[in-house]
């Protein structure tokens, strides 16, 4: 919403400076956000006429002019189609910047020297129209700097205002609020209008068909209007709004909507095709050509204004082709109507248009504002146009719309707010913007129709805090709310995986959890997929149901970067469409994601990272939150590669995956290097976390280490001869470590050497060697028989 | 006396040629050949007998005290040898080692700090869906049947009639339908738009939202609430203004702004040379909000508030695109370690 900042003055009578104006407006919830001068672009730029207009040889379009600036004569090239001798135009002379910070300067054109411009609308920024030159009036001073002779030292201010708020959808809108802040009474302009003879009810009728859509329609009758230009300073209201001026009469109606908010419209009288209008819904497939030309196949959700046969406007959103006021219009119906918000959002959706009037209707326009507004405007049509007013509003209202009457407890107020307002302060806010306000407690409020976002006292009350002002309600650090804070498990349990997932190198990524269905078709085949139905992009069309997919695109950025070696670890969501039960399903889980290598440092060499990275990382969250041992079983799993897939049990219940990622779906995001992914269940996983572990008492006994060299066949898993050794030895064995593993020239092929390191202590005495050697023999025993294991040298 | 003399001399040489030993062997050979049986200092010793009681006393505890500093100089330089070499071969200028430690997503990092400060003040963590209903997104919040939000051109909808939660604000009203007042909590999450991926802008953003209901709960403890907040997580000089807008589930409502901390008001690039960010939005609970959950307006009162977690990693880290939050570049993820 763009309006004059004079134009606010002019409707108040207040004198404020345009940066407290705008502060003041902002902080009772009128927030303006832009603040342009007007004449911003006219330093320099003077009111010239010109005296001679030339063909200039080998161009078509361009002129020789010859302007006289009262002290001096320049001689100018333009290019405008419309310029001509004896007009009055704004000159840019050297050193003007126009808008677009093009600055004017001496230039040759066609070996002819031009010393300044004729400036278009667009170049003065006044409105966006470079058609041609701006014309001034006749009778502007020759001279004359061409701000002051605009009369527009003015500024554009913007608002943003909010969608509960139609009432401040105009200059009188905003002007209240301001006159409810600086305490002063709104000056209305005149609406009084002398109408001639002859009665308009006898010229044309009105019928409402959908009176639910549309609640009131009011019309007058002009005629003998004469088409012409508006007046400057109508035309300068209309541009400072960002409305183009197009002719006195349709400028009328667009004025007094921008000045009361109350969209009109403007009938040609004679080529409106009878003299009843009928208000009805358009049938199905009615076809109906708006004035932009553009034709719309109606559907009954369309309101529209018909002559009783077709259709001549889209109620409150653009009139017809049809029923345009042109430049022969001589006798004008003006149409002041209210229609139903939710009808007219309907109708501007389907036809695809929004239109100042559609927003003020679809906001809520003043059913009761009506007159004013048909009656201001009849007004500057008898003034503006020359126009004859026929004698009476035709106004079909059939179902009064009530002014709202609203209670307000003082005490309430005060007790919401915090504050100590006197319930006369809380008069005096509520009569400054127009409502009536009768008895003291509670307070009795008539809320005007313009109101229709004021329902409840709480809407009162806030009416009552925005004038006044949030600066006046003190922070208060009152004791309210409960006594404790809990601290649940949950809140915990991230913040502790990220710890210690950091802690092992991982980089935590996060993503937003959409993905591309064709990746999740191929990743994950036999999960189900919650698609989207509304979908902000092709690769974004269902909530991802596995965290491989997001992981996939993460790591092709990455690796695509050049950001080769990377340990990322994701705490996120899949989703899934409803159980057959009905039971919506979100799963929260932790993925890990390995690819690349180690470091490389002066130090150390790098080596690339695997299935082991992954395992001692999830295996440091085992020893932090003292999870039950995790299973890492060999099971095919779609996504990942059939000799390095495996599920992860917890208590024989799968829980997860591990694996190396399939080679071609990590090609299919253009990733050649190995990828190792894990995905975990959260939930499971945080049922079984205890951080309160039982305290182990000390040895106090020595331990006996012994080492033991193996050479076994490659397939004998490590963890079996581990249990195997603990089987055997049984409590003496208090730890049992793997501490070398290798395959290759000194073994024979097929077999691999393993080195174990075993801790042999009693918690109640010191062990004798002869008592370790026996146990260790035992446990060499064991393995040759178990694993056919053969014994290195010791 | 010659042999004071003798011990002097014995344990200057040996202490230079302990301090220049270069191996363990060659302290080895040094204990050996002064403090060994066949060493300088028994040596010496081996001659007490000879002197008269006084002097015997004076020489035995000079030698003694040599025998201890030849000693204390040997451990030393033992330590020194064994835990590898000369101070001289080590170069300070080579980088430190070991595990590299990796970075908490910046966004969480930014929620974290956030949940955390309200955590102090009190605030409870409470959590919701993602894909939530339209009664919990929308209307138990007081949003009329037609507002613009629930147009398919700004909210997301999913198969099965649920949509994406536009806010995080469903979760106070899911609390407030299942407990009793008093209840103060926050409700951080994810949050989704149907917007078209720009610098600015994305489909998914992450909110903390927070609410508190009470008896006698006023908007002058709201601002204080927010005010304590701000102070807490912008720094003690912040300043506030609260400006009327207009939320269906609150009234009043009003937008926040803080005193830009990086130019303190006097108006730079990226307080768009306002003095102000616009950081938060906030409200009385409506009636309505609390009536749809079966809580007695007239009784209690609360209030509610709500923040984007991108807007205030955006200013705090002054980043300039939104979607490297989304991008998880490393190159980006480690910038905050």
């Amino acid at each position: 919403m763009k309006v004059s900042y004079k134009w606010l003055l002019e409707l108040t009578g207040l004198d404020w400076p345009v940066e407290d104006l705008t502060r003041r407006l902002t902080l009772c919830g009128t927030a303006c956000e832009d603040t342009t001068p007007i004449a911003r672009y006219m330093d320099k730029v003077v009111v010239g006429q010109v005296t001679a207009v030339k063909p200039v040889e080998g161009a078509d379009k361009l002129r020789l002019a010859t302007v006289n600036l009262g002290d001096a004569t320049l001689d100018l090239i333009c290019g405008a189609p419309n310029v001509a001798a004896g007009q009055k135009v704004a000159v840019a002379t050297i050193g003007a910047t126009l808008a677009g910070d093009m600055v004017i300067k001496k230039a040759k054109i066609r070996g002819i020297e031009s010393c300044g411009m004729i400036c278009s609308e667009r170049e003065l920024g006044l409105s966006d129209d470079h058609s041609g030159i701006l014309v001034l009036e006749p009778d502007a001073p020759v001279g004359m700097a061409l701000a002051r002779y605009l009369d527009i030292e003015d500024y554009r201010l913007t608002f943003e205002l909010t969608p509960n708020r139609p009432d401040s959808m105009s200059a009188l809108g905003i002007a209240r609020d301001m006159a409810a802040l600086g305490q002063v009474k709104l000056r209305r302009p005149e609406s009084s209008v002398k109408e001639s003879a002859g009665k308009a009810s006898y010229q044309i009728s009105v019928r409402l068909e959908d009176p639910v859509g549309c609640p009131r329609y009011a019309a007058r009758v002009i005629r003998n209007v004469k088409i012409g230009r508006s007046p400057w300073w109508l035309r300068k209201r209309l541009m400072i709004s960002g409305v183009r001026p197009i002719n006195n009469v349709v400028d009328v109606t667009n004025y007094v909507m921008l000045e009361c908010g109350h969209p009109l419209h403007a009938f040609d009288l004679d080529r409106f095709g009878s003299n009843e209008v009928v208000v009805r819904r358009a049938k199905a497939g009615e076809k109906f050509t708006t004035l932009d030309g553009r034709e719309h196949e109606c559907t009954p959700d369309v309101l529209l204004i018909t002559n009783g046969k077709s259709g001549v406007a889209a109620a409150g959103v653009m009139g017809g082709q049809n029923s345009e006021v042109e430049p022969t219009t001589t006798n004008i119906l003006l149409e002041a109507a209210y229609f139903n918000p939710s009808v007219i959002r309907k109708s501007r959706r389907l036809l695809d248009t929004v239109s100042e009037s559609s927003q003020r209707f679809e906001k809520g326009a003043d059913p009761n504002g009506i007159e004013y507004a048909i009656n201001r405007a009849a007004r500057l049509f008898a003034e503006l146009c020359g126009g004859e007013v026929v004698e009476g509003i035709v106004d079909a209202y059939p179902n009064r719309i009530d002014p709202k009457k609203i209670s307000l407890r003082p005490a309430r107020c005060n007790a919401l707010l915090g504050t100590q307002l006197p319930a006369e302060r809380m008069r005096e806010i509520l009569t400054g913007l127009e409502f009536k306000v009768v008895g003291n407690d509670p307070l009795s409020v008539t809320v005007p129709a313009f109101r229709p976002d004021i329902e409840r006292e709480i809407d009162l009350i806030e009416e009552v805090v925005r004038i006044e002002g949030f600066a006046q309600v003190e922070d208060s650090v009152s004791n309210v709310g409960p006594l404790f804070t809990p601290l649940r498990f949950e809140d915990r349990f991230k913040d502790e995986v990220r710890h210690i997932l950091t802690g092992a190198g991982f980089d935590e990524i996060l993503h937003h959890g959409l993905a591309d269905s064709r990746l999740a078709s191929a990743v994950v085949p036999d999960l189900p997929q919650l698609k989207l139905v509304s979908t902000a992009s092709a690769e974004l069309n269902i909530m991802r149901n596995s965290m491989v997919l997001s992981a996939m695109t993460i790591i092709g950025h990455n690796v695509s970067h050049r950001n080769l070696d990377l340990r990322l670890f994701e705490l996120g969501k899949v989703y899934f469409p409803p159980d057959p039960t009905g039971r919506w399903i979100e799963d929260e889980r932790i993925m890990l994601a390995v690819t690349g290598s180690t470091p490389h440092t002066w130090r150390e060499t790098p080596r690339p990272f695997d299935f082991y990275d992954l395992k001692g990382a999830i295996h440091r969250l085992v020893d932090h939150f003292h999870w039950p041992t995790l299973e890492f079983a060999p099971e095919a799993v779609a996504f990942l590669e059939p000799q390095a897939s495996f599920v992860v049990k917890l208590n024989g219940r799968p829980i997860g995956t591990v694996g190396q990622l399939a080679a071609r779906l990590a090609k299919s995001v253009d990733v050649k290097q190995p990828v190792w992914v894990a995905e975990l269940a959260a939930e499971p996983l945080m049922a079984v976390s205890s951080r309160v572990s039982t305290y182990e008492p000390l040895p106090i006994y020595p331990a006996a280490p012994r080492d033991l060299s193996l050479v076994v066949d490659e397939q004998v898993p490590a963890g079996a001869i581990v249990a195997s050794i603990k089987t055997v030895a049984g409590e003496m064995a208090e730890a049992v470590d793997i501490f070398d593993l290798y395959t290759g020239k000194q073994i024979e092929a097929g077999k691999k050497s393993i080195a174990v390191a075993i801790a042999y202590r009693s918690r109640e005495r010191s062990l004798s060697s002869e008592e370790v050697e026996a146990v260790q023999q035992k446990v060499i025993d064991e393995l040759k028989n178990t694993f056919k294991a053969v014994v290195r040298d010791k | 006396m010659p042999l004071l003399d003798e011990i002097a001399q014995l344990e200057r040489e040996a202490l230079e040629r302990i301090g220049q030993a270069d191996s363990l062997d060659l302290l080895n050979d040094l204990r050996v050949r002064y403090l060994g049986k066949k060493g300088g200092l028994t040596a010496v010793l081996k001659g007490l007998g000879q002197l008269a009681p006084e002097e015997r006393k004076v020489v035995g505890a000079a030698a003694n005290t040599a025998r201890e500093a030849i000693e204390r100089h040997l451990a030393d330089g033992m330590a020194r040898l064994e835990t590898g070499g000369l101070r001289a071969s080590l170069d300070p200028t080579l980088p430190g080692t070991g595990q590299y430690v990796g970075a908490v997503h910046i966004l969480n990092q930014v929620m974290n700090d956030i949940c955390r400060t309200f955590y102090g003040m009190g605030f409870e963590i409470a959590y919701g869906p993602d894909v939530e209903t339209d009664y919990y997104n929308f209307e138990a919040l007081n949003f009329p049947p037609d507002h613009p939000a629930r147009d398919m051109q700004d909210t997301l909808f999913v198969e099965g009639g649920r949509l994406l939660r536009t806010h995080t604000t469903p979760v106070q009203a899911r609390v407030l339908e299942v407990r009793k007042p008093p209840i103060k909590c926050i409700t951080p999450g994810r949050t989704f738009r149907n917007e078209a991926i720009s610098t600015r802008a994305h489909v998914a953003f992450h909110q903390v939202d927070g609410f508190l209901v009470d008896e006698g709960v006023t908007m002058a403890d709201l601002k204080g609430a927010l005010v304590a907040f701000c102070k807490a997580f912008f720094g003690p000089e912040v300043k506030l203004i609260f400006r009327p807008s207009y939320f269906p589930f609150t009234e009043p409502s009003a937008e926040v702004d803080i005193s830009c901390f990086l130019c303190g008001g006097k108006g730079c690039q990226l307080c768009k040379f306002s003095g102000w960010l616009e950081i938060l939005g906030c409200g009385m609970i409506d009636p309505n909000v609390l009536d749809k959950a079966g809580i007695d307006s007239e009784k209690y009162t609360g209030y509610a508030f709500g923040m984007g977690v991108e807007r205030q990693a955006l200013l705090k880290y002054r980043i300039n695109d939104i979607r490297l939050f989304f991008n998880n570049d490393i190159r980006f993820l480690r910038q905050f370690r």
